[in-house]
């Protein structure tokens, strides 16, 4: 594919509060001292509809805000990639629905859509550009950068992409371990004058890159989003290199990365 | 945009299994609904159940997928020559240059239902049987497809809720211009779970009698399932068939459950569908509408419809034959239009009574035969989430 420019990066997760403060640890500079995750309430979004925001919206807009920082968000499209989606909410909802008379919460229905956060981005924002929410399982990274890339080669203009899971209720933990939320965002746009210039390749069956900080590795596979680990360190590097992220169906996405 | 041929498609709905099926309901209006008889569901409303998904076993390495949804999605499969169409396709292009991109709103989440009525009363552990992955997760129905044909090209589930199904045809157009594929199975499905059924009944939407899109006594949605494919390519002069040959997307960026109240985002996917196409108003033949029969989102959408089209535009309904079938309604409409581009007649509005005045809009109660040359088929999703396509006849 063509390179696509990076403008921006989110991030979230255990000890990691947003990228610009986690770039030490990311560039194994300085140790992950804590395992803590506070998501912050979304600050663009209205009164009212912050009220009725679930953690999963929460997490999505979070990154958001942060890879939008200064950026105009009222015109660029994004791409939501989540594995799971509102797990708290399905466990509510499949809960109600072992009563004899179900009764389900209408904001909890209209919010355990998978394209939720998606849908708050866009009102916070008031964004009238495309937005689209999908899943790859484990690869839900991936695949969401293969989509916002085609988006932005073939559509021009920015592109948000924002990839988040919350942790499993414990009625799911075992069939779907995940224990921690975890988000990153990018802001993908021309490569002209961009930070960082990605080129993506799809194809092959190549393995993907492993952390290089130990302590980070532990959290690659303990969220799907957590899978963008390997790049935010190269990121975080300055340096040229390149990352093997897994796709589905045992596919690979390389990244070329160049400062 | 260079426009994509459809090589193969194919329709499982309550309205029929396969396209024949479908096409004999659409032409005369036949409605599939029913009254709900799901084991777990009570309540008083017509649901569009398709006959024979629960005779559906998914065996071998697919046997891990047994759900609703995907007996659903492997019932759609063995219609139409669609299966034997995508095989030819993976030969033709190779299995790793065929996309598998398809749309679902609840995935298998049936199967998460039933399990929770089989918790460990003690723990409140799921049944050791229940699969999570193959099952509920999103991405189960394109893992499904694209493991029963053994492809391994770009894979995703878009799920933006009723938009879904739609929203892939544009992601295959990007795809395919972007070299990542040469070939892609697009569509979706979505099947009857109590989640939905509970859900939309919560926000009062449930009609107690079979939906009435566009009808002035309308009063809400009718529930269904459906599965429909597309195998799209690169139109070249010399690949027979139909063309999707524009699509528009956009959000409202006003509410999660409510339309905005001048269809605003309607109207903006529905002009930038016409404007790839390089097409204006005039060279549609009618809009196969969202319509689902609430009393705002139709207004909302006619509201659109007047903006981009004028008033007086002729538009037609389907729900009333299939049921919403929600994340599979854009798919449900894709097939449609096809089905009125080959047969050469513009589909009644199946259950309209009474056209409501309000609304400006020409839908018609009989079926008119006449040549169609293209149809804007929409699909509109909570989070105002909006998709136009734009389908036109096989030259």
């Amino acid at each position: 594919m063509n390179p696509i420019g990076l403008y921006a990066v989110g991030l979230l997760g255990p000890g990691l509060e947003d990228f610009e403060s986690a770039r030490p640890v990311l560039a194994g500079e300085a140790p992950l001292t804590s395992r803590d995750v506070q998501i912050p309430p979304p600050g663009l979004l209205p009164a009212n509809e912050r009220r009725r925001t679930t953690a999963t919206i929460r997490l999505a807009l979070k990154v958001a805000e942060e890879a939008t920082e200064g950026a105009d968000r009222s015109q660029l499209r994004s791409v939501f990639a989540s594995s799971s989606g509102d797990m708290d909410i399905i466990d509510r909802i499949c809960d109600a629905l072992t009563h004899p008379e179900p009764v389900v919460s209408p904001v909890q229905f209209h919010n355990s859509v998978h394209n939720a956060p998606a849908g708050n981005w866009s009102i916070a924002t008031r964004n009238p550009a495309p937005a689209t929410a999908l899943s790859g399982y484990t690869a839900s990274l991936a695949t969401g950068l293969l989509e916002a890339a085609t988006l932005q080669l073939t559509e021009g203009g920015e592109v948000l992409l924002a990839c988040y899971d919350v942790p499993s209720m414990e009625t799911f933990a075992h069939v779907r371990p995940i224990h921690h939320p975890f988000a990153v965002a990018l802001r993908l746009g021309p490569p002209e004058g961009a930070p960082w210039r990605l080129q993506l390749a799809f194809g092959g069956d190549v393995p993907a890159d492993r952390c290089r900080v130990d302590e980070l590795e532990a959290l690659r596979d303990s969220n799907p989003a957590a899978r963008a680990l390997p790049l935010l360190e190269q990121l975080a590097r300055g340096t040229p290199g390149h990352v093997t992220l897994q796709a589905p169906l045992g596919r690979s996405l390389s990244i070329q990365i160049e400062p | 945009m260079d426009p994509l041929v459809i090589t193969a498609h194919t329709l499982t709905s309550a309205a029929g299994t396969g396209i024949a099926a479908n096409t004999e309901a659409l032409k005369h209006g036949t409605s599939g609904l029913r009254p709900s008889d799901l084991d777990a569901v009570t309540l008083e409303t017509y649901i569009g159940r398709v006959p024979g998904v629960e005779a559906i076993t998914l065996e071998g390495r697919l046997a891990p997928f047994q759900c609703r949804n995907n007996q659903l999605a492997e019932l759609g499969l063995r219609q139409d020559g669609f299966a034997e169409a995508v095989t030819a396709a993976a030969q033709r292009h190779g299995p790793d240059r065929v996309a598998v991109l398809l749309g679902t709103s609840t995935s298998g989440i049936a199967a998460t239902e039933a399990a929770y009525h089989r918790r460990d009363p003690q723990t409140g552990v799921l049944p050791p049987y229940y699969d999570y992955q193959h099952t509920q997760n999103m991405f189960s129905l394109a893992d499904f497809v694209a493991t029963r044909f053994g492809l391994s090209g770009p894979a995703m589930v878009i799920s933006t809720a009723c938009s879904s199904s739609a929203k892939v045809f544009a992601d295959a157009q990007r795809f395919i211009a972007a070299g990542l594929c040469d070939a892609a199975v697009v569509g979706g499905v979505d099947s009857l779970c109590g989640m939905t059924l509970y859900g939309f009944n919560a926000l009062q939407l449930v009609a107690a009698q079979p939906c009435n899109p566009l009808d002035r006594d309308r009063n809400g949605i009718s529930i269904g399932e459906a599965a429909g494919y597309f195998l799209l390519e690169r139109a070249t002069a010399d690949i027979p068939g139909p063309r999707l040959i524009g699509h528009g997307e956009s959000s409202d960026a006003h509410h999660m459950s409510a339309p905005h109240p001048e269809g605003l985002g309607a109207a903006t996917a529905m002009q930038q569908a016409l404007g790839r196409a390089g097409c204006h108003g005039e060279a549609v033949d009618y809009v196969l509408m969202h319509a689902t029969a609430t009393p705002a989102n139709d207004r909302s959408e006619a509201r659109a419809l007047t903006h981009s089209l004028g008033t007086g535009c002729r538009a037609v309904g389907s729900k009333g034959l299939t049921g919403h079938t929600l994340g599979a309604a854009g798919a449900v409409g894709v097939a449609q239009a096809l089905a009125s581009l080959a047969g050469g007649f513009i589909p009644p509005t199946a259950g309209l009574q009474t056209l409501d005045p309000e609304l400006d809009l020409d839908a018609r109660a009989d079926v008119e035969q006449r040549p169609v040359q293209r149809v804007l088929v929409n699909a509109f999703g909570f989070g105002g989430n909006n998709c136009s396509l734009l389908l036109e006849a096989a030259p």
